[in-house]
């Protein structure tokens, strides 16, 4: 007790000392970016996994032709799950003289599960946490539209007359995508008996929406897993994750990445200014023996010591880091749901845990040092111990940083691979480092010494002190070096990633998709297309056909059992031909079609001379290929009306979903399908303000079917806008920590400093030369320093960019130069303002710093 | 019972290729209560000869008993406990740690005891040496002989019953030099503690009640004229 106190009183009094403020500030900023990003990626994954549940309709939905049981339902209901029940139907609507075909969506008093639905009820858009009331329906605007009907008119629907009751602007649940391209109208279930729609043999789809935590749908796994070899169609929120994907993927890496580059970063800061802390503390250890410590005493005291350091620093880390969580999630409110559970306290453990392992690691070694100090040494100045091992730290450090990359990533290859490599570079560093120095050296000592010229004095006096400092030096070289690095890799990803984004949603992304034309009306089409727009896609014919036969077997027989409710084995799926590969799609496997051709593999002549159930090639997606297990060469039977058509999957695509393009599963060469009944599809891009175009469009082709995507787009645009604020102010916190570490490094050199300065002004020289002096050293650590930093900032980046985020490496001729000039000024700046006591200090003083007066 | 015993003390270093020998057989007894001086040229080896007696260092040969415990049969650790409480230091370069304020100074060797009101001694012991309205101000803020001051405090705040004292006055001017020698017998006599005191200062060594001259590695003995010579 009587130690833990003492302890903590030392630490008081410690805390005057620049060094250790400075290291109570590198490792308050390591806890806080590990807390800050720890907190929040577990927010952002549950607010994404709400967010998924959102546009499902519910954490697990199930899709079956037929009403579900009721053993089902209680077997969820008793796992912890609430349900709500839904049936889509394609119906014919009626007013007046007025027909369309709408896709109905028939929701109970539960729905939705999450999220409003934005309808106007006359006065205005209004969100709502309902759906339509019993003897109401609400239809989509263009329904209105086509029918020329208003709210507060009757439409007929089946047997019975229902009231429109509003028009929705858009519902909670979107992610039934383009599956069904009729106009949406909304009614409750309890209407539905009435309307007579539901006879045997009318397509009607039922649908069983649950939600609850994410261990209730756990509980039910086995129940899925039967359900899904039964044909019924499984979304579960866990795998199903509509939308945002690869965007926020690649954004959850990198903030795990600046997290890690932070404590790096504090790592490096503690591990300077624990060089100094130890140096100062040899004579208090020295004392300490003196009046009687024993090794053990001093030992346990350094380390309660530090402990309290840690245990204060993690407290102030974690409650900047939740201040820095309630920040980021501030910028996230507009996509995270607002009722988050708090955040967890693992983060806050792990926030500690970071602390104390970077201060062990990174300081550890060399607080041995203070353990072995000699009484005598009161008496006799030279007798400071040995320093430890420069391998011993870099090994302890290593150690320790590897663990914590293996616990931030869960990967232990990768972590050990890292590991690995980071030494590598070290090594090259130290060597290069060496080199630059003896260079410096060199190169100063040829500096004409011109008479009077106070800059070229101060040049050569300066580069001389650095490279004579030779181990001093290199270790600050390696320091500033690793900083820069670190800090240029997060800012150079950062801008990488946001180019990224941009380039996948410019600002011309279609956000109208134009479906249904015929072939008579494309040629119009396409003209008052482009009279009103010049940004869309090609047109792409489409022709509905059905899976019939894998490889020669039932569907459902050929695939894994977990994907026999696959929505594409389930619905008929839009077929397209093209000549080349669409934009935007990537060739994994195989060759395309053109390819095949001048192989002399003549399927064209095929078609033409036999019947239609030869094979013919086709391109599959392969993220289908693989769900179904497919690979070249399998086959696959297409009934599109009443023929038949065998498609030999001769090539494998990767295309972006997120594109906002018209995308699809199966693509065939031309002239196989052209002989079935077709239509076109396209996407383009039209101003919001331009909605009288859209307008025009629709009366003039009433058969084309126009949907707006507006609003999702919006969504993933404002996902993206806010993930990039919440990047920034990540990047903000590790060039903080960089600071931290130039921080720390000058002030574990001031003692050095003021000697030499001392001595210098012995030796005559004014403030200004020393100034100088002083500023050269700088400049030139902080230039060649930049100059290593950036050599390793783009061979990482190029290596992470290839390996991890999946973005084409790029070089960055500018950091060459940005990095050494900014790194020289950084590091004049701070040390000049280090410094500037010193400088007005008398020599007595400086000297006596060191005992030496 | 002598309260420090040498005999046959002999320290040697090795100096690149040669060996040298810095004591040779010094023998010494010191009872309590006593004041010692011991005089030496600067590079005679006093500051290792204090090393020595005060059980920082170990000897090369001979016997040494500190509060009739032989220190040969201590480890390191073993005899820092010896002195801790026991023996006090002044040093030349006074040793104040620069970041501790005056008060705190002090404070450092009784939080290594188990000594009752730490606090209230320390400040006892800082009006005593004259400070007493500068408890809080940093060595930096005290002049020369203030610090030695601090230092002074410090040694007598445990209650040792032996204080070693390295040149105490060898980087002050005479005149605080002097009230510093004052004050440091003030308190010793007040004390009642034994005094072992290093230096080459003969006005110093005049005040104590005995002298040594250390030569050639041995101690001898000076009579009253020469050390009033």
């Amino acid at each position: 007790m009587r130690e833990l106190a003492l302890a903590a009183r030392g630490l008081r009094r410690d805390l005057r000392a620049s060094d250790v403020r400075a290291l109570f500030v590198a490792l308050a900023l390591a806890v806080a970016a590990s807390t800050m990003i720890g907190f929040f990626l577990d927010r952002l994954d549950r607010g994404l996994t709400r967010q998924a549940g959102q546009l499902l309709g519910g954490d697990l939905v199930l899709e079956q032709g037929r009403p579900f049981e009721q053993a089902l339902r209680e077997t969820l209901q008793v796992a912890g799950l609430t349900l709500s029940d839904q049936v889509d139907m394609v119906s014919m609507v009626s007013y007046g003289d007025a027909f369309q075909p709408a896709s109905l969506k028939v929701v109970d008093s539960v729905y939705p599960h999450y999220g409003e639905v934005r309808v106007d009820r006359g006065e205005g858009t209004e969100r709502l946490a309902h759906g339509p009331p019993p003897g109401e329906v609400w239809i989509a605007p263009r329904l209105a539209l086509l029918l020329e009907v208003t709210v507060g008119e009757r439409v007929r629907l089946g047997e019975s007359e229902l009231t429109v009751g509003g028009l929705i602007e858009r519902e909670p649940d979107q992610s039934a995508g383009f599956a069904n391209f009729n106009p949406r109208l909304m009614m409750h279930l309890d209407d539905l008996d009435a309307t007579e729609l539901v006879q045997d043999g009318s397509r009607v789809e039922f649908e069983l929406l649950a939600a609850g935590p994410a261990e209730a749908v756990a509980r039910v796994e086995p129940l899925l897993e039967r359900l899904r070899r039964d044909g019924v169609e499984v979304r579960d929120v866990r795998r199903d994750r509509p939308g945002l994907g690869n965007a926020l993927e690649r954004a959850d890496k990198y903030l795990s990445l600046a997290g890690l580059a932070a404590v790096l970063l504090a790592g490096v800061a503690v591990a300077m200014a624990t060089r100094r802390y130890v140096d100062r503390h040899l004579d208090t250890a020295a004392l300490l023996r003196c009046f009687g410590a024993t090794q053990r005493q001093l030992a346990r005291l350094f380390a309660l010591q530090l402990l309290w350091l840690a245990l204060a620093a993690a407290a102030l880390g974690a409650v900047l880091g939740l201040a820095g969580q309630a920040a980021l999630l501030e910028l996230l409110t507009a996509f995270l749901p607002l009722e988050l559970p708090p955040p967890g306290w693992l983060p806050l453990a792990l926030g500690v845990l970071t602390a104390l392992a970077v201060l062990a690691g990174f300081a550890g070694p060399t607080l041995l040092r203070l353990k072995r100090v000699s009484a005598l040494k009161v008496l006799r100045r030279e007798l400071a111990p040995l320093p430890a091992s420069a391998w011993l730290v870099v090994a302890m450090a290593s150690l320790v940083f590897g663990g914590l990359l293996w616990l931030y990533s869960g990967d232990p290859g990768l972590a050990a691979a890292l590991l690995l490599g980071g030494l590598v570079m070290l090594a090259v560093l130290w060597g290069l480092g060496a080199l630059l120095l003896g260079l410096v050296l060199r190169l100063t000592e040829r500096l004409p010494p011109g008479r009077g010229d106070d800059g070229r004095r101060a040049l050569r006096l300066g580069g001389r002190q650095l490279a004579r400092r030779r181990s001093a030096s290199l270790g600050q070289l390696l320091a500033f070096a690793v900083t820069f690095f670190a800090m240029a890799m997060i800012a150079l990803v950062r801008g990488d990633l946001l180019t990224a984004w941009q380039a996948q949603l410019p600002e011309d992304t279609p956000n109208h998709f134009a479906i249904n034309i015929q072939p008579g009306e494309r040629d119009a089409f396409v003209a008052a297309l482009e009279a009103t727009t010049a940004e869309r896609t090609a047109l792409y014919p489409m022709v509905r056909g059905r899976i019939t036969a894998i490889n020669g077997q039932p569907p459902r027989e050929a695939v894994p059992a977990e994907a026999r409710g696959d929505n594409a084995l389930r619905r008929e799926l839009n077929l397209t031909w093209q000549e080349r590969l669409p934009e935007g799609n990537r060739l994994v496997a195989g060759q395309w079609f053109d390819a095949l051709d001048a192989a002399g593999d003549d399927w064209l002549g095929a078609v033409d001379a036999r019947p239609l159930t030869e094979r013919v090639p086709i391109s599959l997606e392969d993220g289908l290929a693989a769900r179904f297990g497919l690979a070249l060469g399998d086959t696959l039977t297409f009934t599109i009306g009443s023929r038949e058509i065998v498609g030999e999957v001769a090539s494998l695509r990767d295309l972006d979903w997120d594109s906002f393009r018209p995308n699809f599963y199966v693509i065939f060469p031309p002239e196989v399908l052209e002989r079935f009944g077709h239509s076109y599809i396209t996407a383009f891009h039209l101003d919001e303000a331009r909605s009288d175009a859209v307008r025009q469009l629709v009366r003039e082709f009433p058969g084309v079917t126009l949907l707006n995507v507006d609003a999702i787009l919006a969504q993933v645009r404002d996902v993206l806008t806010q993930v990039t604020r919440a990047v920034e102010l990540v990047l903000a916190f590790v060039l903080l920590a960089g600071v931290s570490v130039l921080y720390a490094a000058l002030t574990a050199s001031r003692p050095v400093r003021a000697h030499e300065s001392g001595l210098l002004r012995v030796f005559g020289a004014g403030s200004r030369l020393i100034s100088r002096v002083q500023g050269a050293e700088f400049a030139i650590l902080g230039l060649a320093s930049g100059l290593m930093g950036a050599l390793l900032a783009e061979l990482a980046t190029a290596a992470l960019y290839v390996a991890w985020l999946d973005l084409a490496p790029r070089p960055h001729p500018w950091l060459w130069l940005v990095l050494p000039l900014g790194g020289a000024l950084l590091i004049g700046a701070i040390g000049h303002a280090l410094s500037y006591g010193l400088r007005r200090q008398a020599p007595a003083e400086s000297l006596a710093l060191l005992g030496e007066a | 019972m002598p309260i420090l015993q040498a005999e046959g003390l002999t320290k040697e270093v090795d100096s690149g290729e040669r060996r040298l020998t810095i004591l040779s057989g010094l023998d010494l007894t010191v009872f309590p209560g006593e004041s010692v001086a011991i005089l030496g040229q600067s590079g005679a080896g006093k500051s290792t000869l204090l090393g020595l007696l005060a059980g920082l260092d170990a000897p090369t040969q001979g016997h040494l008993a500190l509060f009739g415990q032989a220190l040969r049969e201590l480890d390191e650790d073993g005899r820092a406990a010896l002195r801790a409480g026991r023996v006090g230091f002044v040093f030349q370069n006074f040793q104040l740690l620069p970041t501790l304020t005056a008060l705190e100074n002090v404070l450092l060797p009784i939080e290594l005891t188990a000594l009752s009101d730490p606090a209230v001694r320390a400040r006892d012991w800082l009006a005593r040496v004259g400070l007493g309205e500068r408890l809080d101000h940093l060595p930096k803020q005290l002049s020369g002989g203030e610090q030695q001051r601090v230092a002074l405090a410090r040694a007598f705040v445990t209650g040792a019953e032996l204080v070693f004292a390295d040149e105490p006055t060898g980087n002050l001017d005479p005149a605080t030099g002097a009230r510093i020698i004052d004050l440091l017998f003030e308190l010793n006599r007040e004390a009642g503690t034994t005094l072992v005191l290093v230096t080459h200062d003969q006005a110093l060594a005049q005040r104590c009640g005995r002298c040594l001259r250390l030569e050639g590695g041995r101690l001898v003995a000076m009579s009253r004229e020469e050390v009033e010579a």
